[in-house]
């Protein structure tokens, strides 16, 4: 091996352990102190409600799961709200389903049609917008469960902090349907158990993209979301940041949303391009420029690149090692190449005290069966990970901004409502149609 | 109105200056960190210097310097000087991080001036570490929640108990361990009970392990005590990042031997199982403590014969920590000393260093007895016969702190007025003086690297004993190099140890036992068992 060679790899080394390193010590966060866990706990409470709310749930192809959505959120427990449903003109099916509900919530539940074309959700969003009455604009999509005391948990927060801004959490809870199921439930939970509070804390926040409450006005005064980005909900969030929005991040297990992970390992690949490449969107508009510190421009910068740096200690951290074993390395050279292993394997350690948390808090059980299928995973999901950056960075460069809808069964739902959606043949033929 | 100002009227700030900068300095830290623990400096401080000097007197004469001490000095000064982990082949004896250490200490020791002999050089960095060993034994027992009274008590017999004096002055790897592991706890028993803490517990107790791979066998006691004082909350998580870096640390070593080629035994090389294999199993057991004749029982009765009362305090009170509920904090160092009692009795070879690992816990303990007793004599909850049992085992202690105490006393002055080591230093001053730098002479450790200094050539002109063959080594490396063995030899130095080995190995160290044969006597230093013999070997001599 050549002295420039051996440099090079130890270089490579140093700067993937150092990658691993920090996102490992980002993503827990929450648990570095009993202190810290508590205070990113959400506080309970149960004051008078003084806001009201307008909730948008644009829905795109969603006949399977909406009805439901909405039928849930009229009933939930606030005085004053509003479910705004959200549809594009060319989507008869799916405003049927809108119509029926707003039919039977005739109080709650309006249907607003978005004639944009080509439609994404961003442009839906902006569409009801001028149409919300209420003093805080909450947004869900359309196959959420939403927690009947959401609102006023969220309602308490708005009047006990300053904040302009309340994100709630999202889980994926359907963790026994795949492997990849069981590793996407990992990401939701540690980001929002954790890593999202390091962001609020820091004052830079990629917002969820759902579950996420921003005052009407402030909305308003910055032209509510970006209509051409794909992560319209990140790149809201990096723009409010730099104003300097105040974020609450609201977690509390019994109070989350529940999601399900895309319904095939293809839904999952489109999803995380998505979002990749609006992560990439978002680094390129440079909004996270005005960051007043240079401490949270560090860390939106690493943040917005993060799914490339992922992408990049994924495949090269097994190549470098291979490279120093085929090559044969001196043996304190070799030994230092397993230093971004280090990292590696610890997250993966972590992640199995996660799943176990996780258990705890969802009151599942992880078999010993999921904790395998966890670390056998790890490998080929890094893989789909990084073939997704790939492939959003290749997107973005061609130009193709397209929304690539991801599609809903309804597996996160009480069994009886996801058979139901499944016997009437819909599920399956949206399942179908989307991919 | 323009969007910006309709921000600001919302309470954002459209163009936000720098966040003032509110770190506090880190002197301004110490200061309050000093202040906070004032008493606590002010009763520790005059210790340590109690315990330095204790520690550093009589440094080079006692005890007489052992065999071990010179083994890892020279590897030390091996991993210095030639950048290896030692100048014969490196055959896993243990890991190496010990004398890796001991070669950093080189560097300010060279500055501070050298001592004609290494392994005073060496015994000044174990004042260091025996010294740290003992802040750390106040904090730990600070940290398991004992008055600063009895905490200073843990530290004054850790320092002045003869079997400790004794111990901990020489060059072993357990005394570089030591720290390592009282550190892991101390981090273990973090106040903040913070996820770094549980980190950097388990890289210390992995520097422990990589230190001297006994303390592999301690382990458990400090993920007891990160499990016990963790919340509940965030125990899963602290346990993890404990288990993670101990596990990761540890794991380095076999990857070492594996990037080497000597993972696994072959038929050219040494390897690392072959080296567990032999350190476990194959190596010449020392029988069971419970045997007279045994060498175990030699080595408890040295141990004894220094002290016997920490010992012995230390493993009754560990066993009333087990039932005491105003004990409980000291729980897991019961297990420490349950652990290494089943270790001993385990059979197998026991090594005289091993009762190192146990010093701190039985002086912790014994010190956790007197303080939960006081405690509960003066609790006013507390049962009128529970305080009375209290009360009658305070005074107990006190009496027996008169009893020892002056005994401890009169037996430290004594051991540090003695001067074992010299038969040793004048043998080796003759062999400067008197052999050709040609000549070839066989060792023990302990003189090695100080003749390697004074100019023979270190890989055949000098030579220790037990590299002739293979009954307590794995490196055949001295033997490929010289096919005649003893002959090739002209001197061979007999000291205390040399003679102990052949003792202890019956039918082992045959070639030692030709050349003493085949030699006589040219000078003698140093009386009965001490004697330290050179002696000049006759290759042609008769075939024993």
């Amino acid at each position: 091996m050549t002295p420039i060679a051996v440099i090079g790899l130890l270089l490579l080394s140093v700067a993937l352990f150092a990658i691993a390193a920090a996102t490992l010590w980002w993503m827990l966060h929450a648990w570095r102190t009993p202190a810290v866990l508590r205070t990113t706990g959400f506080e309970v409470r149960r004051d008078e409600p003084r806001c009201s709310f307008s909730l948008l749930v644009p829905a795109r192809h969603e006949e399977a799961v909406l009805g439901h959505t909405l039928d849930q959120l009229a009933d939930l427990d606030h005085p004053s709200f509003e479910v705004l449903a959200i549809v594009g003109h060319d989507d008869d099916g799916t405003r049927s389903v809108a119509e029926a509900s707003a039919a039977r919530h005739p109080d709650r539940v309006r249907v607003v049609v978005d004639q944009n074309w080509p439609k994404n959700k961003p442009k839906a969003l902006n569409t009801a917008l001028p149409e919300c009455r209420g003093d805080v604009v909450g947004v869900f999509d359309a196959e959420d469960e939403v927690d009947r005391r959401l609102l006023r948990q969220v309602d308490t927060c708005f009047t006990t902090t300053d904040a302009h801004v309340v994100q709630g959490g999202v889980q994926l809870v359907n963790f026994q349907s795949s492997w990849y199921s069981l590793r996407n439930c990992l990401e939701y939970f540690f980001w929002f158990r954790s890593r999202l509070h390091l962001h609020a804390e820091h004052r830079f926040i990629p917002l969820g993209g759902n579950t996420v409450f921003v005052r009407r006005d402030v909305l308003q005064a910055v032209g509510g979301w970006d209509p051409e980005c794909l992560a319209e909900d990140c790149e809201l969030g990096v723009r409010l940041s730099a104003l300097g929005a105040r974020v609450e991040v609201a977690y509390d297990p019994t109070l989350v949303t529940r999601e399900e992970t895309p319904p095939t390992l293809v839904a999952l690949f489109k999803q995380r391009t998505r979002w990749n490449q609006g992560f990439l969107q978002v680094l390129r508009k440079g909004e996270w420029r005005r960051l007043p510190t240079s401490r949270q421009r560090m860390l939106a910068r690493y943040t917005l690149a993060m799914p490339f740096l992922q992408a990049i200690t994924g495949i090269a951290i097994p190549i470098s090692l291979l490279a120093m074993m085929r090559f044969h390395a001196p043996v304190p050279i070799a030994m230092l190449s397993f230093l971004p292993a280090v990292p590696t394997l610890a997250t993966l350690a972590f992640e199995a005290a996660g799943l176990r948390e996780f258990g705890r808090l969802y009151y599942v059980r992880p078999r010993a069966w999921d904790y395998v299928r966890l670390v056998a995973g790890t490998f080929v999901y890094q893989v789909i990970l990084a073939a997704a950056a790939i492939r959003a960075v290749a997107r973005e460069l061609r130009g193709a901004r397209g929304w690539e809808k991801t599609a809903h069964v309804g597996a996160h739902r009480a069994p009886s409502v996801a058979t139901i959606d499944l016997r009437d043949g819909v599920g399956a033929s949206v399942e179908q149609a989307n991919l | 109105m323009s969007v910006d100002e309709r921000l600001v009227e919302l309470g954002l700030d459209p163009e936000p200056t720098e966040a003032p900068d509110v770190r506090i300095g880190l002197s301004a830290r110490a200061r309050s960190w000093a202040w906070f623990h004032r008493r606590s400096i002010a009763i520790v401080t005059p210790l340590l210097v109690l315990a330095v000097v204790v520690q550093h007197s009589n440094l080079s004469r006692w005890p007489a310097p052992f065999d071990d001490e010179g083994t890892y000095v020279a590897q030390g000064w091996a991993v210095q000087v030639h950048h290896q982990l030692a100048h014969y082949t490196y055959w896993y004896d243990h890991p190496p991080l010990g004398w890796i250490q001991l070669a950093l200490w080189n560097w300010p020791q060279a500055v501070l001036g050298r001592s004609t002999h290494a392994i005073t050089d060496g015994r000044n960095a174990m004042v260091i570490a025996s010294v740290v060993s003992a802040a750390l034994v106040y904090v730990l027992a600070r940290r398991l929640g004992l008055g600063r009274p009895a905490a200073a008590g843990a530290l004054v017999i850790f320092t002045l108990c003869p079997l400790a004096l004794a111990q901990h002055r020489m060059v072993l790897l357990d005394n570089i361990a030591v720290p390592w592991l009282l550190a892991a706890l101390v981090l273990a028993a973090s106040p903040r009970r913070s996820l770094w803490a549980a980190g950097a517990a388990g890289v210390c107790a992995g520097v422990a392990v990589l230190s001297k791979e006994t303390f592999l066998l301690l382990t458990p006691v400090v993920a007891w005590q990160l499990w016990r004082h963790a919340d509940r909350k965030t125990r899963s998580f602290c346990l993890t990042a404990f288990g993670v870096a101990l596990g990761m640390l540890v794991l380095a070593y076999p990857l070492y031997a594996l990037l080497k080629g000597e993972l696994i035994p072959g038929a050219d090389h040494v390897s690392l199982v072959d080296a567990i294999r032999f350190q476990l199993f194959d190596r010449n057991s020392s029988g069971s403590v419970l045997d007279h004749a045994s060498g175990s029982r030699a080595t408890v009765e040295t141990w004894l014969a220094l002290d016997p009362w920490l010992l012995f305090g230390g493993l009754v009170v560990g066993g009333c920590a087990f039932f005491s509920k105003s004990m409980r904090s000291m729980r897991p160092l019961a297990l420490a000393l349950v652990i290494l009692v089943l270790a001993m009795l385990r059979g197998g070879y026991l090594p005289g260093p091993f009762v190192i690992g146990a010093l701190p816990f039985a002086a912790l303990l014994v010190a956790g007895l007197g303080d939960a007793m006081a405690r509960t004599f003066s609790s006013r909850s507390a049962s009128p016969q529970l305080r009375f049992g209290a009360g009658l085992t305070t005074v107990a202690l006190l009496l027996s702190l008169v009893v020892v105490g002056p005994n401890w006393l009169h037996h430290d002055r004594q051991l540090l007025g003695t001067n074992d080591a010299q038969p040793t230093w004048d043998a080796e001053g003759w062999v400067a003086q008197n052999v050709p730098r040609t000549e070839r002479i066989i060792v023990d450790d302990t003189m090695w690297l100080d003749l390697v200094r004074q100019g023979f050539d270190e890989h055949t002109g000098v030579v220790w004993f037990f590299k002739l063959d293979s009954t307590n080594n794995l490196d055949p490396s001295v033997a490929q190099q010289l096919p005649n063995g003893w002959r090739e030899f002209n001197f061979i130095v007999s000291t205390p140890y040399l003679r102990r080995s052949l003792v202890e190995m019956p039918g082992g160290l045959q070639p030692v036992r030709d050349a003493l044969k085949s030699s006589r006597v040219v000078a003698t230093f140093g009386a009965g068992d001490n004697t330290v013999e050179v002696r000049a070997i006759d290759p042609q001599g008769p075939q024993p």
